[in-house]
């Protein structure tokens, strides 16, 4: 049992991380009834950024870049988890003025565009950053490994828990206390409603579609170092954070946290004994729930169920 | 009738515009001046995107630099060398298709380079239909000159089976007889594994597990998990590319680099260069190094650094060295038989002999006409501990000759076509 | 927009002019293919795609079920047609029906599990056991060779009885391959015309009012299901003695999308031919574009997302309303369609 530990503790890494995406995924489900599948690439994309604004080789040679180079990496890498994700959202929000178009027609239209877009920020991804693999220089205080009772635990993955850990909690806070999350909450459940009672619905819906895309690229800029950073990233994200929308039923916070770190631990634990097959785990997992469980633990019928 | 109906005027005039800027686009094969000095095309088969993208690039540097040289001497058979470059996206289908497309469209009279096998397998079936010759530059999987050979097909690079001869005896004396197997699941992965496998039954040593990581895999927190728990003594691991990178990062992290014992077949350049020290645990073999201590090798690096100064790699590596071997060897041997023709091509590379000096490595170099393998020295190496200059990664162990690590299984499994069954084929 | 229940159906005709001239395109192509920059392997390739895509275009256009996975049958077809040669023998029928089967047993099974799903739950379900089947031919290496493929797949000789066709040559298996695209586009055009093809119609319009009228609605969508997936294991056969391997990598997601997107663009939702018109641009686009750049996939990804925004009618359905607007042409039968 004590040799499983470490896995279940990768799984519950795993998990969070995919909390934080699930949640951005279904924020933007709820809201605007529209299934990302650019997702994974705004995923990637936050973690690109967070790759440029910590530096390196383009700014090399300037005056500005040899002096940013010169600041501790620390203080760098904090700007880039900070500012990575915002980028990430500014990209969504432009991805959701494409998606505008599609409102009101088949579901179809609004997957097909983004399964689109997700191709075309990949490739873009190529364009701008190369197609090698890449990895985000990191921190010597987060770096390394700890022994706890003989088994090998790596501190980066405890600081990508808690991190994720503080990051749910933060959005929880944002949902169910203050004013705006109060909105959010309610054009999930009624969007008609929201517009009648006189707020802007694009306006909103342009924002959660940017805050969506920033959980997903804050969670990319900290699952890097786990996971490698290269343009073909995002395709792997997309499925779990469907699964686990899925699983957890659309709209619901708790259900998306819950299922996550279902999923994570079904991957981590199948990791210690097929590790070859953990990934397949989560597509037989949706398949299972689908089939049998379309609404989720704790969904309601949403627009998934066209 | 409709209001928005097009008039029969608007209808010619668009049309005709349509037809007009079809001529100019198409047709788009050129007439070319069928004289003497047709430009012979090379076609370039390199990885430019997926997990073998940076050792494509570098390979194809190589090739470059040896095309440059012929062509600043005059051209080959006093006609100028072309390249064509398609990328193979580290994929073997589209590997079939280019090949298709540089032979029946491009014209290429030889196709050269491959990093991956599963592409240079693609590549050799199309271009063994077709009797073009192809260079396989990089790609080491033992099957390449075994089951896999071809008549058209020649192999540059040592194998797996050689870097696992050349390391195998040698590790189970100086660490232990307890052996771990972590392989890429492909073509190479599991050839190289086989071999080092027969290898240690050889000697004396024992498999206690193989663990399979597919390619692209990132996270190797489970696979070094399971071997922290076997405890083995060494860990042989057939990981190539980015996933190398990925391996050796998350190694250092858990500093699991000195125990257990890691062997990593053969390491390419272009997957270590710019990594921390402490990322390069372990003992590798390579065929070459920039800073042997043979004539040459300090002329050729100003070479490469003249030609190409603005790549992150200041120094060239094995694959770079490969690619520019392989192809100033083929276009020797194209003079030599002063002629493109394919069969007497392949006549003079099979009975191909390259001294040590002309190689820049230790010991004579040739061409098993059986198997297709150029039989060259190869080096086992360890990280440069205590170096300042961040491009010395490497401190050369040994260097073995290609007797004593040839791979004396290939010739068995390696049933070349016949000279009747290859097409005939002349650029 | 138009849709495909727009055009009215030619029923009892089993050819039509646009078929004929599909043909005679066809059997010219060898003549006129050097000549537009193209070569005989891209032929044999966009035929066997029109193959796949045609059959698809029955469950994704006429039918409304937008499956992301059909990429798997694509593959087993040719893994099928790999391991008969292999392990069975050397037939060029025996491996082309072991390749419908497989494939449509595959479709059966699949198509059984995921009828009684539509939209968006249906779109991702596909997409969840086409990786499953990826995945799988991925890691079943001692039957799939893996990711190294399965290798050294012969092209068997076409015994027609009065002759030998050895079709090692480009040349003769395109001629074959253009011969069963015409087959097939025949038997594609019938099955969407027929009474069959019109319930599929109803089905994706509206699924209740279908059901309530007295039709078997599941039956009608697993049925196109199936008949997608055996065109798709036909065209994976042919697929497997074009490249003499096949790969594992036809049946990953991003293979599975470039359909989806092949037929949209060209206009499958709308049309018959739409299919036909979304591959040859991709194809040649890939080709084309591929050697001028190597970013060809963004400009198309950005088309795409174009067509999807503003013109989802693709390219067939441009032509179509073009068409319409001809002064000369005669005004087509309105008995279908309300007021214009």
């Amino acid at each position: 049992m004590s040799t499983l530990l470490p896995h279940i503790f990768n799984g519950l890494t795993l998990g969070l991380l995919f909390a934080l995406i699930a949640l951005g995924f279904t924020l933007i489900v709820g809201v605007m009834e529209v299934i990302n599948l650019a997702h994974g690439s705004l995923f990637a994309l936050g973690a690109y950024f967070a790759l440029t604004i910590l530096g390196g080789g383009w700014i090399e040679g300037t005056a500005v870049g040899d002096w940013w180079m010169g600041v501790p990496l620390g203080a760098r890498y904090v700007l880039a988890l900070a500012f990575g994700p915002v980028l990430a959202g500014v990209a969504g929000m432009a991805l959701e003025l494409c998606v505008r178009r599609t409102y009101g027609k088949a579901p179809l239209y609004g997957l097909l565009l983004t399964f689109g877009a997700a191709l075309v920020i990949e490739e873009a991804i190529r364009v701008g950053w190369g197609t090698g693999e890449k990895s985000l220089p990191l921190p010597q205080a987060i770096n390394g490994a700890v022994l706890i009772g003989g088994l090998i635990f790596s501190w980066y993955k405890l600081f990508a828990a808690g991190f994720a850990l503080i990051a749910i909690a933060a959005v929880w806070l944002f949902l169910e206390r203050t004013p705006y999350g109060a909105i959010i909450k309610a054009g999930a459940h009624d969007s008609e409603m929201v517009r009648a009672l006189g707020y802007d619905l694009s306006r909103l819906r342009s924002l959660v579609f940017g805050l969506g895309s920033a959980l997903a690229g804050l969670a990319g800029v900290v699952m890097v170092p786990i996971w490698g950073l290269r343009p073909h990233l995002g395709v792997d994200v997309v499925i779990p954070a469907f699964l686990i929308i899925a699983l957890g039923g659309v709209g619901s916070f708790w259900g998306a946290v819950i299922a996550a770190i279902m999923v994570g631990l079904a991957v981590g634990i199948t990791g210690a004994y097929a590790s070859a097959w953990s990934m397949m785990s989560m597509y037989l997992l949706l398949i299972a729930v689908v089939s049998f469980r379309s609404r989720g633990l704790f969904g309601r019928k949403s627009a998934l169920e066209v | 009738m409709s209001r928005n109906s097009l008039s029969r005027r608007s209808f010619f005039t668009r049309s005709g515009a349509l037809i007009a800027g079809a001529t100019l686009i198409g047709p788009w094969k050129l007439n070319r001046a069928y004289a003497a000095d047709k430009p012979l095309k090379l076609g370039i088969t390199s990885d430019a995107s997926g997990q073998y993208a940076n050792s494509g690039a570098s390979d194809r540097r190589g090739m470059m630099m040896a095309i440059e040289e012929f062509n600043a001497k005059g051209g080959i058979l006093g006609r100028k060398i072309e390249t064509v470059h398609i990328d193979t996206e580290t994929t073997p289908a589209t590997g079939t298709r280019v090949a298709e497309r540089m032979i029946t469209r491009e014209e290429c009279g030889f196709l050269i380079g491959a990093v991956s096998s599963g592409v240079a397998n693609a590549i050799s079936q199309v271009a063994q239909k077709y009797g073009v010759v192809y260079l396989n530059t990089n790609s080491s999987s033992p099957s390449e000159s075994g089951e896999n050979c071809h008549r058209v097909k020649f192999v540059w690079d040592g194998n797996g089976t050689n870097f696992a001869k050349a390391a195998v005896k040698n590790s189970i004396d100086s660490f232990g007889k307890k052996w771990l197997l972590l392989t890429n699941d492909y073509v190479w992965g599991h050839d190289t594994a086989a071999a080092t496998r027969k290898l240690l039954e050889q000697y004396g040593g024992e498999v206690i597990d193989e663990i399979l990581v597919p390619q692209g895999t990132r996270d190797f927190s489970s696979a070094l998990l399971s071997i922290q728990n076997a405890a083995p003594s060494v860990v042989a691991a057939a990981v190539g590319g980015d996933d190398q990178k990925a391996l050796r990062q998350q190694v250092a992290q858990l500093g699991m680099g000195q125990k257990p014992a890691w062997i990593n077949n053969q390491q390419d350049w272009p997957d270590v260069y710019g990594l921390p020290l402490d990322n390069l645990f372990g003992v590798f073999g390579t065929t070459w190094y920039y800073k042997l201590d043979l004539p040459g090798v300090a002329d050729f690096v100003k070479r490469y650094q003249e030609m190409y100064p603005d790549t992150a790699m200041r120094v060239p590596g094995n694959v770079f060295y490969n690619g520019y071997m392989s192809t100033r060897e083929l276009l020797r041997a194209i003079e030599r038989a002063g002629t493109t023709s394919n069969i007497a091509v392949i006549k003079q590379l099979e009975g191909l002999k390259v001294s040590a000096e002309d190689r820049m490595q230790h010991h004579d170099a040739w061409i098993d006409p059986n198997t297709h393998q150029m039989q060259q020295t190869i080096y086992l190496a360890t990280a440069n501990e205590g170096t300042q200059d961040t491009d010395d990664m490497f401190k050369i162990l040994t260097s073995s000759s290609p007797q004593d690590v040839e791979d004396t299984d290939a010739a068995g499994k390696c049933k070349l076509e016949s000279y009747d069954d290859t097409p005939t084929f002349d650029a | 927009m138009i849709t495909l229940s727009d055009i009215p159906p030619r029923a009892g005709a089993w050819l039509t002019p646009q078929i004929v001239v599909f043909t005679a395109i066809l059997a010219t192509a060898p003549l006129w293919l050097g000549t537009i920059g193209l070569y005989q392997y891209l032929g044999i390739e966009i035929a066997i795609w029109m193959i796949y895509a045609l059959g698809f275009n029955l469950l994704f256009g006429y039918g409304g079920l937008h499956s992301f996975g059909h990429g798997a049958y694509l593959g087993i077809g040719a893994y099928a047609f790999g391991l008969f040669q292999h392990h069975v023998g050397v037939s060029l029928w025996g491996g082309l029906l072991a390749a419908v089967f497989a494939a449509g047993i595959a479709g059966a099974l699949v198509g059984a599990a995921v009828s009684h799903r539509r939209g968006i739950y249906f779109a991702l379900l596909t997409n969840a056991y086409g990786q499953v089947f990826w995945f799988s031919a991925i890691k079943l290496h001692w039957l799939t060779g893996g990711e190294d493929g399965l290798l050294n797949i012969p092209r068997p000789t076409l015994d027609l009885g009065f002759a030998r066709v050895d079709l090692n040559d480009n040349m003769a298996l395109y001629f074959f391959v253009a011969t069963a695209l015409v087959v097939s586009v025949v038997l594609l055009w019938r099955i969407a015309n027929s009474p069959f093809g019109r319930v599929l119609q109803a089905v994706r319009q509206n699924e209740s009012r279908t059901a309530f009228v007295g039709y078997d609605v599941w039956w009608f969508k697993w049925a196109a299901f199936v008949i997608s997936t055996l065109f798709a294991g036909f065209a994976g056969g042919l697929f497997a003695m074009a490249q003499e391997s096949a790969y594992p990598d036809i049946m990953s997601l991003h293979q599975s999308g470039l359909i989806v997107m092949m037929v949209l663009v060209g206009g499958g939702l709308v049309g018959f031919w739409g299919p036909v018109y979304g591959v040859v641009l991709y194809f040649v686009a890939r080709d084309v574009l591929g050697t001028l750049t190597e970013t060809w996939l963004l400009w198309y990804g950005l088309m795409f997302m174009a067509v999807v925004m503003f013109r989802p009618e693709g390219l067939a359905g441009a032509l179509h309303v073009s068409a319409r607007r001809l002064p000369f042409r005669a005004a087509p039968r309105r008995a279908s369609v309300g007021p214009a």
